[in-house]
């Protein structure tokens, strides 16, 4: 998992740190729940660009 | 009254243009105070576009069925020579030099701008109590939430001012507030209504749309804004005959509030009463979609508003919050983001080998409290953001039009909402259904007690 609180102190502008609590907690969360779907996805798989793709 | 019933009495001359606008502008101006649903009226550009489309009228010009109706616009869609705030204190004194492309459409078949309608900051909410420009309140009870972010849009309708709104959706910005106000909503297929002129939120999750008092005022204006429309508006007797509509038997029924669940099988038994052929179906993971959603939102308005970071004291603080997370996301992970959604797009296109529809609850809950942060479903607590979000995004994730229409009241008289689904570019099938479920469901045009 990534290390929010380094990144979040590294950007530029640093991300304030009373807003730390509003931010890392949901984005943790959020990012627990999305690596397991972009373990597997084929080397052949474009961007969405539409639903016209899907056919 | 419907657009249809308002252009007969201005046809018969029952009613002028003027009359209606001057009337239409006196219901907003009382109402502001109590509902806050808009942030701009333009009372004299409205008075003087009345006076031209009487002249019209009188001279045997008819533009069709908008041709003198009043129509609010969201505020985060451009229109000339009137601010169009976003509900941002950023561009507070932003004044557009051209129309949006739905603005000019609608223009043209004689619409009349009564004004600008309040929304999220940014549109990047769920509750429309703006920090800049104050709470928009709900009509049906103004210590609620109208929804959002095109809570301004659905209040003004739902409290019979205009007949009709647009409205943009990013992860449910139309259907929410129009399933918490009791109106009528429709999320186009993704791209199938011009983006032209429209403040970009989510790049490829933004869809621009209608609200409007029924389904047939909704199908109107989408006949005109429609890339590619067919005209379809319903006929008085829409029927489901043979349609094929599915009900998920996951997800989409997990976590939903008693009655919002009651009044939904109502409706799914309606349904299937009318002629469709309703079925239990088992969709692939929504959640997914959610999660996917998310991660693309944070990440493409992040990136739209990074170069006003430099004012963060002008932003309210959920939406601060929400663009310091979205600046944390690599670029690798929105690719990829990207890239996950074109197979769950492709997994979930699948279901409609079996299906014209699908049918889910539009959010829920009912409208919560202006200020309420959480809400529960027995043990289950889900803040009001992703609660309210999770039923309608996928359908931004997947660029399928959507459809947000009342379907019953709860115990405590607030608003019901359903939610339609058709395949891409399918929305005549969605208008279809939907006008049959409301002559069926008798709840349109219910008017909240003043």
């Amino acid at each position: 998992m990534t290390d929010l609180k380094a990144l979040a102190a590294a950007m530029d502008p640093p991300v304030p740190e009373e807003l730390l609590p509003q931010v890392i907690p949901p984005l943790e969360a959020l990012e627990a729940a999305f690596r397991p779907l972009v373990q597997n996805v084929p080397p052949d798989t474009l961007m969405w660009t539409g639903p016209e793709d899907e056919a | 009254m419907t657009v249809v019933e308002i252009g007969d009495a201005l046809r018969s001359k029952k009613l002028s243009v003027r009359e209606l606008t001057e009337d239409t502008l006196r219901l907003v101006a009382d109402s502001q105070e109590r509902l806050n649903a808009f942030i701009t009226i333009t009372s004299d550009a409205a008075r003087a576009r009345a006076a031209v489309l009487d002249d019209e009228l009188a001279r045997g010009v008819d533009r069709g069925p908008l041709h003198g109706i009043p129509i609010a616009h969201k505020d985060n869609i451009f229109t000339q020579g009137v601010r169009t705030t976003a509900g941002s204190k950023i561009f507070a004194d932003f004044v557009p030099d051209g129309d949006a492309e739905i603005v000019r459409q609608l223009n043209d078949a004689g619409a009349i701008m009564i004004g600008k309608t309040g929304l999220h900051e940014f549109a990047y909410g769920v509750t429309s109590n703006n920090p800049h420009f104050g709470a928009v309140r709900n009509p049906w009870d103004t210590e609620r939430i109208p929804g959002g972010s095109s809570g301004g849009s659905a209040a003004a309708l739902a409290a019979h001012l205009i007949p009709l709104a647009t409205g943009t959706d990013t992860g449910g910005s139309i259907r929410i507030p129009a399933s918490f106000c009791g109106v009528v909503g429709l999320k186009p297929t993704y791209n199938r209504v011009s983006r032209q002129g429209v403040m970009p939120l989510g790049l490829t999750l933004d869809h621009v749309g209608p609200l409007a008092g029924s389904v047939r005022d909704a199908a109107l204006v989408f006949s005109l804004i429609a890339t590619h429309g067919s005209g379809y508006v319903p006929p008085p007797h829409a029927d489901l005959r043979g349609m094929r509509i599915g009900v998920p038997d996951t997800f989409f029924i997990e976590n939903i509030a008693p009655e919002v669940m009651l009044s939904f099988r109502a409706a799914v038994q309606t349904a299937a009463a009318l002629g469709a052929h309703v079925t239990e179906v088992r969709l692939p993971d929504a959640g997914s979609l959610n999660v996917i959603g998310r991660m693309v939102q944070l990440a493409e308005v992040s990136g739209l508003l990074a170069s006003y970071l430099d004012r963060r004291a002008d932003f309210g603080a959920d939406v601060l919050a929400l663009l310091e997370q979205g600046r944390l996301i690599a670029a690798a992970d929105y690719v990829n983001a990207q890239r996950a959604r074109t197979l769950l797009a492709r997994d979930f296109a699948k279901i409609w080998m079996d299906l014209d529809c699908l049918m889910t609850p539009a959010t829920p809950m009912t409208a919560p409290k202006i200020g309420q942060m959480s809400v529960a479903f027995g043990s289950h607590n889900e803040d009001v953001r992703s609660a309210a979000t999770r039923l309608a995004r996928p359908f931004n994730v997947l660029g399928w039009p959507a459809l947000a229409m009342p379907c019953g009241f709860s115990s405590e008289d607030l608003p019901i909402g359903l939610q339609l689904i058709a395949p891409a570019r399918q929305e005549d099938t969605l208008l279809q259904a939907g006008a049959a479920l409301e002559d069926a469901f008798g709840v349109a045009g219910r008017q909240p007690m003043r």
